[in-house]
């Protein structure tokens, strides 16, 4: 694909604009981004697509003899054709040559060449598939992160900001990490005694981190409650949302964590739990649309089972080596069928596949439920029939004039188009055929059900061969090639010192991923871990850490969080309570004039940054400050409030039965999220649609979203709610309205907002007074709690609660 | 705004434009630095659905794109074939079944004639079957595309196909592309609209207009045909209008006090986006009141005001236009002609064809009245069309099929006239092909697009609409 402009120069073109050259000009930050952008889509690894037989992106190649004359010739810039070339003003020599639509290189990207080849024009390899360097904290600070932060600023000639009052901070650490409000009696002891370690160490052990976390991860595992594509049923996968919550409130050292989700079912004698974990690869989408070829989609599912890994573990973009060599890093389409090998033998085709029964809570240590036994798995019972349809098939064919003709006849329609007397005629003839199929099957198309089977990752005896398919095309197999072995990148296992060289199964690949000696893991990794706490990471493409991503701000920071987390026994626990308890972190998040200037887009980290929460966390908000909330963790997803009309549009309903009780009121991680038409509080506040996995989530910010804060019935019950808090903490109005800013932003409100908020709800109270209809709108509005308030008073307050939900504060963590 | 609004705002607009040293052509890079470091396009972060100028001059500038969702029959509507005919009955010749793959089909069907009258009209010579009949009234306004072409045959996947260039789920739909390139001109309602009608909504549902990977401001908005049109539009119970201004302007006086403290641009944002909510509950129901409608237009469409049908949606579509959305999407099910129950040739596709007939050409017509045609692009057609074959399920119906299919479009930059020609069976276009990536980028070209520089980066890909492929088609242009 074209590259318009790469980020790397973007960074650079802040900086260096108009910056004197370099006095020593590096392949990977000055020359590499250049190269990858203009030069690589036809001079770089994908030799399918090399034009002139000429490739740049190896210093063999640039210096190979093209017959008498070379791209690059060491040491002469004017004896090199590539100099020539991009300096050119011939439209038939001038390079890249205008049908790439590419801008002509600049007069500083061709000085800077010009001085690299002038040094000799020495490669480096691609920073990312370097191995880890030992990056020592400049002195001078506690806390090694800000060492390496504050050392940068102050080369820059730059101030850090000062720290966030406390109850900025006590919302901000309690929203980052558990992603509830904190109450205000917490806020009012953290004011007293701002102990951010102490702090933190609550929160890291509190149950709700593994909630919030949790989620974090769930985006990655492109974890949904139903199969995608057209039909989108229901499936009961929350066994696997319960694992990766326990997993992450036990911090399960990383590469447990890795190798338990990769390949818990290859692990000697698997627990329950470890063949829950591996339920992480069965996300994918299932497509039990009438007339789909289950091969077409089980090739699907391991195709984005490769995509999904590469991005999770190693960053890179391996999914572009699927129809031809990747155009810009060192993936080749072979290997790219390689690594397809690990997840080409899967039993799953399509539909569920293997499983285990869960019962709820099981997962969390409660004793499971001996019912367990008497139910089949229904992917073992599909997998029957498909077997004995197929045999009868042949049977009855080969029987000639003594066939069942009925038999036969029915056999004979596809599956998705036969009538129904046909299709329960099928079902009595093999019941009576295999008695397994007689069990009771689980309640799996149940949304309620609380012993569920779990889909989990299972290969299949003898394993398929695995072909490389050209074009991406899995009707087109490379049979001359011949069957490919599992294997990894060959750039990635550069690193290892001494490379690991066996590679059979799913566990090998997994062990692979996190190898200390592997610096991709731990990078990658340890960059989004930043991202969450200061918008966006280290690396700002986080999903790309190959050639065409940007480089990092801080190198040797990351490479010493990198680094740190090994060496905590990859405790991500651990790693989150050194970043919160830095003064980097702890920072205010204003903006400053002078920083506006200097680095608008805060990459240095001179504050901290505001952020806009996610959707499930705008809920939670909203359920925390009405005191709502029920804080019930795991288990069965479930059916909050939700505007009618949210499936008008889609090919099924889909059964929504609203909540009741308790349940109504659970975190908004819990609410069930079908692919084809979400909860539609979670599309407008940018929650992925898990289609593929998501690293990283959009913030926008949209008219849809204030519709839904300000007129979502859910929102409105929480207000309601809100409204008889604030009414029940105080007596006056100034302090009822004082405390509403108290539970819904945890500070209170200054005399100009708190002057607004009371004209406001005075104005409207006496509105409600007066008007005509007003008896009959505050009674529609006043929560029925309230009987002690005259009518107007209650609905006012409810109108207040409702603009407390609505600023653009209570959504953001500061 | 307040004197520190516009402070911030010129900071933020001078590291765009100025202190960077960055020319008009490195848009890109401008808006990595605006944070949002992956799009083509400059999107004001303040207003994202701001209208915006294509890459070359264009002459269509917004789009109707009448989606008939299940593969309406081209052999029964459009491609007539007289010698499926003589051969009905019999097998299809080997060599145009080999390496073909189907949904449904076992092998053993045979081919099956259109039991359809058939007549030729306009200077075009268009044949059009005896189900389409106020099609004859537009046959010489639109473009006839015959030989159209996609990958996948699956409804779920083609229809994905279609709308995203994708088969499976997770990329943008091209509405959302198009708001994504040219913002929009409506300020109070959303740019990408989607109307539905028929027995049930499209397979794939929501993901069928979704944003993808592209900010969910370019996301479709479904507007729905009874009760409140956009989710969460209604003001609470007892919240009147007035109230609702005195509650906006609450919320408003409070962010403003936050942006004071904080100086976070996002804050003004923000506030545009309540400012625009409120717009939105009038705007939103003024545009579903058709009371102003003249009866003769409501004839025009076969429309009831007060029922929700295709018929009434194609007259939303154009009242929308005219305000300004820039992609309104129709979805009318069900063509999916089988031959199972609900799906027969006969009766089922009759009536099917008898909800979409009219108002299809109405819309044509009607934009032509207002001079609304030639900066409107029209687009018609399903996921794929229908197998040359019949299909034996409880009655004859046909199968999926996606070699060649018929799709007209009319309007802003259209060439009018007959594109591409089947053989003699209907299995393969002999002339005028038209994948689907190239129907895209010819869109995009239409509403003045350069599809290979219309992209967002996403993992370290410019992603695109066409992907990596599409090719203009110069023959469907004026």
């Amino acid at each position: 694909m074209i590259r318009q402009l790469s980020v790397l120069l973007a960074s650079l073109a802040i900086s260096q604009a108009a910056a004197p050259l370099p006095d020593k000009v590096r392949f990977n930050a000055h020359i590499r981004p250049i190269l990858s952008n203009q030069c690589f889509a036809c001079h770089g690894p994908d030799e399918k697509h090399r034009d002139a037989d000429l490739r740049l992106d190896t210093r063999e190649g640039a210096l190979a003899d093209l017959g008498g004359y070379a791209a690059v010739v060491p040491g002469k810039p004017d004896d090199s054709e590539l100099i020539k070339r991009i300096i050119s003003h011939d439209p038939d020599e001038v390079m890249p040559p205008p049908k790439s639509k590419k801008p002509p290189l600049g007069e500083r990207e061709v000085a800077l060449l010009r001085r690299w080849i002038e040094q000799g024009a020495e490669y480096e390899g691609h920073w990312a598939f370097l191995p880890l360097t030992k990056a020592t904290p400049p002195d001078g600070e506690e806390n090694p992160i800000d060492a390496f932060i504050r050392a940068r600023l102050a080369s820059e000639g730059l101030t850090p900001s000062p720290e966030a009052d406390p109850a900025t901070l006590i919302r901000r650490l309690s929203l980052d990490l558990t992603g509830l409000l904190p109450a205000p009696d917490e806020v009012a002891a953290f004011v007293k005694n701002p102990d951010v370690a102490a702090l933190a160490d609550r929160l890291l052990a509190s149950p709700h981190y593994g909630e919030r976390w949790g989620r974090h991860w769930l985006d990655q595992a492109r974890y949904a409650d139903s199969d995608g594509y057209a039909l989108d049923g229901f499936r009961a996968v929350w066994p696997y949302r319960d694992w990766v919550i326990k997993a992450v409130n036990d911090d399960l050292p990383f590469d447990q964590f890795t190798i338990q989700q990769l390949a818990g079912d290859l692990l000697p004698n698997p627990t329950k739990a470890q063949l829950v974990a591996t339920g992480f690869h069965r996300n994918t989408l299932i497509n039990l649309e009438g007339g789909s070829d289950p091969e077409q989609f089980r090739v699907e599912a391991a195709m984005d089972r490769v995509a999904t890994t590469g991005s999770v573990w190693l960053g890179l973009t391996v999914g572009c080596a699927q129809c031809h060599t990747h155009k810009f890093d060192p993936i080749s389409h072979r290997e790219y069928y390689q690594l397809f090998a690990f997840f080409n033998h899967g039993e799953d085709r399509n539909n569920k596949g293997a499983t285990v029964p869960v019962a709820a809570g099981e997962i969390f240590g409660k004793a499971a439920s001996a019912v367990a036994d008497e139910f089949a798995p229904t992917g073992e019972i599909e997998r029957l029939r498909d077997e004995w349809e197929e045999a009868e098939l042949k049977r009855q064919r080969a029987a000639g004039d003594k066939a069942d003709a009925k038999l036969l006849a029915a056999l004979l329609v596809h599956s998705a188009a036969r009538s129904n007397p046909d299709r329960k005629f099928l079902n009595e003839a093999f019941e009576k055929a295999e008695p397994r199929a007689r069990k009771k099957k689980l309640g799996n198309g149940d949304p309620e059900a609380k012993l569920v089977e779990q889909m989990i990752m299972r290969d299949l005896p003898k394993p398929r061969e695995t072909f490389l398919f050209q074009r991406g095309d899995f009707t087109r197999p490379d049979k001359a090639l011949g069957p490919l072995q599992p294997g990894v990148i060959a750039a990635v296992q550069a690193a290892y010192p001494p490379p690991q060289r066996q590679f059979t199964n799913r566990l090998d690949l997994a062990r692979w991923l996190v190898n200390p000696a592997n610096p991709l893991t731990p990078r990658v990794t340890m960059n989004r871990v930043w991202m969450r706490f200061f918008g966006k990471g280290l690396v700002e493409t986080e999903d790309d850490f190959g050639t065409q991503g940007t480089a990092p701000t801080h190198p040797e920071l990351l490479d010493w969080l990198a680094g740190e987390f090994i060496r905590r026994g990859w405790s991500l626990k651990a790693m989150h309570r050194l970043i919160v308890t830095s003064k980097t972190y702890r920072q205010s998040s204003h903006a400053r004039p002078e920083l506006a200037e200097s680095d608008p887009r805060n990459q240095l980290l001179a504050r901290q940054e505001r952020l806009r929460v996610e959707s499930e966390i705008v809920r939670d908000a909203a359920l925390c400050a009405s005191g709502l909330l029920h804080p019930e963790i795991g288990g069965p997803s479930v059916r909050p409030p939700q505007p009618d009309g949210v499936y008008a549009f889609t090919q099924n309903a889909k059964s929504w039965k609203t909540s009741t009780g308790p349940d109504r009121y659970r975190r908004g991680m819990y609410a069930t999220f079908y692919r084809s038409a979400a909860y539609p509080l979670h599309t407008t506040f940018d929650a992925p649609n898990f289609q593929t996995t998501c690293t990283r989530r959009i913030r926008s910010n949209t008219p849809l979203q204030s519709l839904t804060l300000a007129n979502d019935p859910a929102f409105l019950e929480m207000a309601a709610s809100l409204a008889v808090r604030m009414a029940r903490g105080g007596t006056t109005l100034d302090e009822r309205l004082t405390l509403g800013f108290h539970l819904a932003l945890c500070r209170p409100p200054t005399a100009q907002e708190l002057t607004a908020l009371r004209d406001y709800t005075t104005a409207q109270a006496a509105d409600f007074a007066k008007a005509t209809d007003g008896t009959a709108s505050a009674r529609a509005l006043a929560p029925n709690a309230l009987t002690d308030l005259p009518v107007s008073e209650a609905a006012a307050l409810t109108c207040a609660a409702r603009v407390l939900f609505n600023t653009d504060n209570f959504i953001t963590r500061e | 705004m307040n004197p520190q609004d516009h402070q911030l705002r010129d900071i933020t607009r001078r590291h765009f434009f100025n202190r960077c040293g960055l020319g008009v052509g490195s848009l890109a890079l401008q808006q990595m630095l605006a944070g949002e470091s992956q799009a083509s396009v400059k999107i004001d972060p303040a207003n994202p659905m701001a209208s915006r100028r294509p890459h070359h001059t264009a002459k269509a500038k917004r789009v109707i794109y009448l989606f008939m969702a299940g593969g309406p029959s081209q052999i029964d509507l459009f491609d007539h074939k007289p010698l499926l005919e003589k051969y009905s009955g019999q097998k299809p010749p080997e060599s145009l079944m080999s390496g073909k793959r189907f949904a449904f089909l076992k092998g053993n069907e045979t081919l099956l004639a259109s039991p359809r009258k058939f007549g030729t009209y306009g200077q075009c010579g268009m044949t059009l079957s005896d189900l389409f009949p106020h099609h004859r009234k537009i046959v010489d306004d639109v473009c006839w595309m015959k030989g159209i072409t996609t990958d996948v045959f699956n409804h779920g996947p083609a229809k994905l196909f279609m709308n995203t260039g994708f088969q499976a789920p997770g990329r943008a739909s091209m509405g959302s592309w198009v708001t994504y390139g040219l913002g929009s001109e409506a300020q109070d309602l959303p740019g990408f609209v989607v109307l539905q009608s028929g027995p049930r909504g499209p397979r794939a549902g929501a993901q069928l207009w979704s944003s993808g990977f592209l900010p969910t401001s370019f996301q479709g908005v479904p507007l729905r045909g009874s009760g409140d049109p956009i989710l969460n539009l209604n003001s609470p119970a007892g919240m009147t209008r007035e109230r609702e201004r005195r509650f906006y302007d609450v919320v408003g006086a409070l962010n403003r006090a936050r942006l004071d403290v904080t100086g976070d641009p996002e804050i003004l944002t923000r506030l545009n986006a309540y400012e625009t909510a409120y717009q939105m509950q009038t705007s939103a129901p003024a545009l579903m009141d058709l009371s102003a409608e003249s009866k003769d237009t409501l004839e025009l469409y076969g429309c009831d005001p007060e029922k929700p049908s295709y018929a009434r949606n194609c007259l939303l579509a154009r009242r929308l236009i005219e305000k300004g959305v820039r992609f309104v999407q129709l979805y009318h099910t069900n063509w999916d002609s089988h031959g199972g129950p609900g799906e027969n040739l006969n009766s089922d596709f009759e009536k099917v064809c008898r909800d979409v007939d009219q108002a299809s050409a109405a819309l044509v017509i009607d934009l032509k009245q207002r001079g609304l045609l030639d900066d409107t692009l029209v687009i018609w057609g399903g996921e794929f069309g229908r197998t040359p074959m019949g299909e034996v399920r409880a009655t004859l119906g046909r199968d999926h099929h996606i070699d060649a299919f018929t799709m007209w479009m009319a309007g802003g930059g259209v060439k009018n006239g007959i594109y591409g020609a089947t053989d003699d069976l209907g299995f393969g276009p002999v002339e005028g092909k038209i994948h689907v990536h190239d129907l895209h980028a010819t869109m995009l070209h239409l509403l003045g697009f350069d599809h290979e520089r219309l992209n967002f980066r996403v993992q370290g890909l410019d992603m695109r609409l066409t992907g990596i492929a599409g090719k203009l088609v110069p023959g469907i242009m004026a």
